[in-house]
């Protein structure tokens, strides 16, 4: 078993990367090009943290062999500040005091990111279908859907995009 | 005081790494990256009592991409240490590296290092360590009943003496025998509170990265930096300024993250192969062999009057320390501190003791010792309130501490807030109170 | 650590499978598989993602869909109510995103929260092995699980789901709201002629070692109006024909009562 050379786009940049035999998508980006927002809970799907966009669609990179993202538009909570201007989706985050220690947090906005890029006007109880696959053990959830709330509000005031 | 002059009781104050949290730039220990690190992984008990007969790491070591193996043999300073040893509390009775004897079940006794996780994981599944078992014990009661056997040498028989020599946390105020002989009624049961694991987002983990100067720096996840450098430094037999420890941004740690588990080892991983070294618990170390709150087991006897009085209150405790001390001490005070709940009572007497047993070792959690206190307090209110047929809110409010109320461990009751925060609960949950009881207050029992 | 194999073809796919032997796994979505670790040396993992396995056709009788459809495609793809509903269950969006309609039917208990609704469409196994393609009943194919794995049957394709005849409901009794271990999982299609029950299918998951039709329930439905007397049979059928496991999500006891009181929930919603 050899290492590969694999492209796949990033953030909107092309990168190239060798990865080791088995390497997942969660350690090319944590590691190899280091995007630490993405986060590692629990390396088995269970918590979330670790989410990011593949092609467009909610994934978890630590179940997601490195391999098969080859040629795929990846984009991590970092991908949302192109200007480095914070966008509507964090500002809600913030205003809402939707983090504490703030581990969960990465993997939250990009879920809701997702959420929003799909249904741009989520009830209640689909804003937590959305983020039930991230879990939070500080702040509860309410705080986080009440975020999401927020953005989905802004986004229908200004018909802009959340994020 | 006028509510303008409040600089920030009733309003929002900002939280400063809140918008760095939000745009993913919060930097947690092991987001630092160095080239050549080396991943620690840690070969654990497979029993949770036993002798060891004999540790074999050769395969382990010719394991491929494992760089170092390390045995308690490798330990430069103390084999068996307690975090709060350096003011006072002791005596040190847990093996850094596991020796002679294994106590529970996921006990660390040899630690692998390797190129990558997956090697360090492999090398360590490689250990071989033969057992003689031992007969174990699971509960509280059984441990120190005299038929179990003797977890250590410090503590005969499986309970915690403290440094003046008694062997619990004790309150005694009044007497609570003439209470429950002048009471109406006596009410009695029993408690049990589970271990809980504080579950962080983030588990346990540290990266030791050796430097030029000969120090090492270590990026860790611990609650407690200070704590985590001095024991550390101890444990090695190092001086403390050899050690750089950076921290503070914790992923989450509810009292789970003070075990300084990972910090010893990796440091000397670090000093051994000269490159910087991650032990990070997996998911399933997070569960099952970080510490835990404490189980506890409680008996609580009251006497009270037909009125609602609680007159008596006699409370025995059994804390599971697990297989070691760590903070349970200092937990067991806590916990005796907050009897007999934020009620006056004219009798209390309160044995809280500390057990071990051949359980994973149990720590803090959010309020250590007084959820399990106040856990089985309000179920024996409620258990009163039954028993004489009083609305257990107003048994509540009428034995609710009040300000100058002296508290059974002798300290006069200041800034009470007990009634008033019942009557707002009774409010919000729309449970209607009679006049008198909403004339309550903090200040005064007139009412009562 | 087992290496990563890629085939191009289904053909190609059958003879790794069949030449690696118990050496070889598939790897679909990776969503249970890529949670093992790698301890030992060794073996293969067989990617299915360049299978063309993962498209949907709809055709005048029913579905074909690909083993290696995401769950949130069958979705979208096939308006059935209890196949909707059950693909909403298991785990999150990015799960669901990931997860495939072939991975979960091999699903230890638990989870495998997507069959009993395919045991309730009566849908059809489609599988590729060495010597050719074979269809097999889906009640056939958990009928030869063993000690609560699935058998070595080589490399499922695609499932094959006709048009109900009649109305399906589905729903599944859990801790908490979404992504969530199953406690118990019920579905169940019935076809009535009237007010009469003419067909019942009523199937099962995550109360026994595998995911099955209960034929008890069934017998005690088919004929009736779907009364109260009936539902009360069904349900005591259901609950004396799983075989619970006490874990971490809930204890045989409870299992066991949630089976009769879910049963009742789902026939309700179709009476
Ligand atoms: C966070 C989380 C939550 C979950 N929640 C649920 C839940 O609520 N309910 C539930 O039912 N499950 C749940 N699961 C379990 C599981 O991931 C799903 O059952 C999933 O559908 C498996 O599909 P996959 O494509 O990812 O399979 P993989 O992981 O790729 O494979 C799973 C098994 O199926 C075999 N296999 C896959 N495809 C084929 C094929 N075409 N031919 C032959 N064999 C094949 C594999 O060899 C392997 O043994 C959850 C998983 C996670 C990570
Ligand atoms: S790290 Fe990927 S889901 Fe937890
Ligand atoms: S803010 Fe700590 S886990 Fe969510």
């Amino acid at each position: 078993m050899e290492d590969k050379l694999i492209r796949l786009t990033v953030n909107g940049r092309d990168e190239a990367v060798v990865i080791r035999p088995l390497a997942t998508l969660q350690d090319v980006l944590r590691d190899t090009l280091e995007l630490t927002a993405v986060k590692s809970g629990c390396g088995q799907g269970g918590c979330g943290s670790c989410s990011v966009l593949v092609d467009g669609e909610l994934r978890l990179s630590c179940l997601t062999l490195a391999e098969r993202a080859e040629g795929a538009e990846v984009t991590t909570l970092e991908g949302l500040n192109e200007t480095n201007a914070i966008v509507p989706l964090q500002q809600a985050f913030v205003e809402n005091y939707a983090a504490q220690c703030g581990y969960c947090t990465a993997g939250m906005v990009v879920a809701a990111k997702a959420l929003l890029d799909r249904n741009p006007a989520p009830s209640r109880d689909e804003i937590v279908e959305g983020l039930s696959g991230n879990l939070c053990r500080c702040t509860g959830f309410a705080p986080i859907v009440r975020a999401v709330q927020q953005a989905a509000q802004a986004l229908s005031d200004t018909g802009e995009e959340a994020s | 005081m006028s509510m303008k002059e409040l600089g920030v009781v009733g309003r929002n104050v900002g939280q400063r790494d809140l918008e760095s949290h939000a745009r993913g730039q919060t930097t947690y220990y092991e987001d630092v990256h160095y080239p050549r690190m080396l991943h620690l992984k840690m070969h654990r008990s497979a029993e949770p009592h036993a002798n060891i007969v004999k540790v074999d790491t050769r395969k382990a070591a010719a394991s491929p991409g494992v760089v170092c193996v390390l045995t308690h043999e490798d330990l430069p300073g103390k084999k068996v240490w307690n975090g709060l040893a350096a003011v006072g509390v002791g005596p040190e009775d847990e093996p850094v590296l596991a020796f002679d004897k294994v106590r529970w079940r996921g006990e660390p006794i040899v630690a692998v290092i390797a190129e990558t996780p997956e090697a360090a994981r492999a090398g360590a599944a490689k250990v071989e360590v033969e057992y003689d078992p031992l007969p174990g014990v699971f509960d509280v009661e059984e441990a120190i009943s005299g038929s179990a056997p003797a977890l250590t040498a410090h503590w005969p028989h499986n309970h915690y003496i403290y440094p003046d020599d008694h062997a619990a946390s004790q309150i005694r105020f009044g007497d609570v025998e003439k209470g429950f002989a002048e009471a109406d009624h006596i009410v009695e049961d029993k408690y049990q509170t589970s271990p809980i694991e504080q579950a962080p987002m983030e588990t346990n983990g540290c990266i030791a990265k050796p430097g030029g100067d000969g120090r090492i720096t270590v990026h860790t996840n611990t609650q407690a930096v200070h704590f985590a450098r001095d024991n550390t430094a101890a444990i090695l037999g190092l001086a403390p300024g050899k050690l750089r420890f950076l921290g503070g941004t914790v992923g989450g740690g509810f009292g789970g993250k003070v075990d300084v588990a990972v910090e010893p080892i990796s440091v000397l991983a670090a000093m051994r192969t000269g490159r910087p070294v991650k032990f990070k618990y997996t998911r399933e170390e997070e569960m099952q062999v970080s510490s835990t709150r404490s189980a506890w087991r409680l008996y609580i006897k009251d006497g009270v009057m037909n009125d609602g009085r609680i007159v008596a209150r006699k409370i025995t405790s059994y804390q599971d320390s697990g297989a070691y001390l760590r903070f349970s001490s200092y937990g067991s005070m806590k916990h005796a501190g907050h009897m007999p709940g934020p009620y006056t009572m004219p009798n209390v007497w309160v044995d809280a003791r500390v057990v071990f047993t051949n359980r994973p070792p149990s720590s803090a959690m959010r309020g250590f010792g007084v959820m399990a206190a106040s856990f089985a307090i309000e179920l024996q209110m409620d258990k009163v309130a039954k028993t004489i047929g009083m609305d257990p809110w107003q048994l509540r409010l009428l034995n609710a501490y009040r300000n100058g109320d002296m508290r059974a461990h002798r300290k006069v009751n200041e800034d009470a807030a007990m009634v008033e925060t019942i009557q707002a609960a009774a409010r919000l949950a729309g449970h209607e109170l009679p006049a008198e009881y909403q004339a309550m207050t903090s200040w005064d029992r007139k009412a009562s | 650590m087992p290496e990563l194999l890629r085939p191009g073809s289904i053909d190609e796919a059958a003879d790794l499978i069949a030449r690696h032997g118990a050496a070889a796994s598939v790897l679909a979505g990776g969503t249970s598989l890529m949670r093992e670790t790698y301890p030992s040396d060794g073996g293969y993992l067989i990617g299915v993602d360049r299978l063309g396995l993962d498209k949907v056709v709809s055709h005048d009788g029913g579905w074909s869909v690909g083993a290696a459809v995401p769950l949130s495609v069958l979705r979208e793809a096939v308006p059935i109510a209890a196949l909707q509903a059950a693909t909403r269950e298991i785990g999150g969006p990015a799960v669901q995103n990931m997860a495939t309609v072939g991975g979960n039917l091999f699903a230890r208990a638990p989870f495998g929260d997507l069959a009993p609704a395919l045991l309730a469409l009566g849908a059809r196994l489609v599988f590729a092995t060495a010597g050719g393609e074979t269809t097999q009943s889906i009640e056939d194919f958990y009928a030869g699980w063993a000690d609560g794995a699935p058998p070595r049957a080589g490399l499922l394709t695609r499932i094959e789901i006709d048009a109900p005849t009649g109305a399906s409901a589905y729903m599944k009794c859990a801790r908490r709201r979404y992504s969530t271990p199953s406690v118990v999982t019920v579905a169940a299609c019935v076809e009535k002629d009237g007010g009469t029950v003419s067909g019942a299918r009523i199937a099962l998951s995550g109360a026994s070692a595998h995911p099955f039709r209960c034929a008890g329930a069934e017998r005690a439905v088919i004929g009736s109006g779907l009364d109260e007397a009936a539902v009360t049979a069904a349900a005591a059928a259901a609950e004396s024909a799983v075989e619970p496991q006490t874990d971490s999500v809930a204890s045989e006891w409870y299992r066991r009562r949630m089976t009769g009181v879910f049963v009742r929930r789902v026939l309700a919603a179709l009476a």
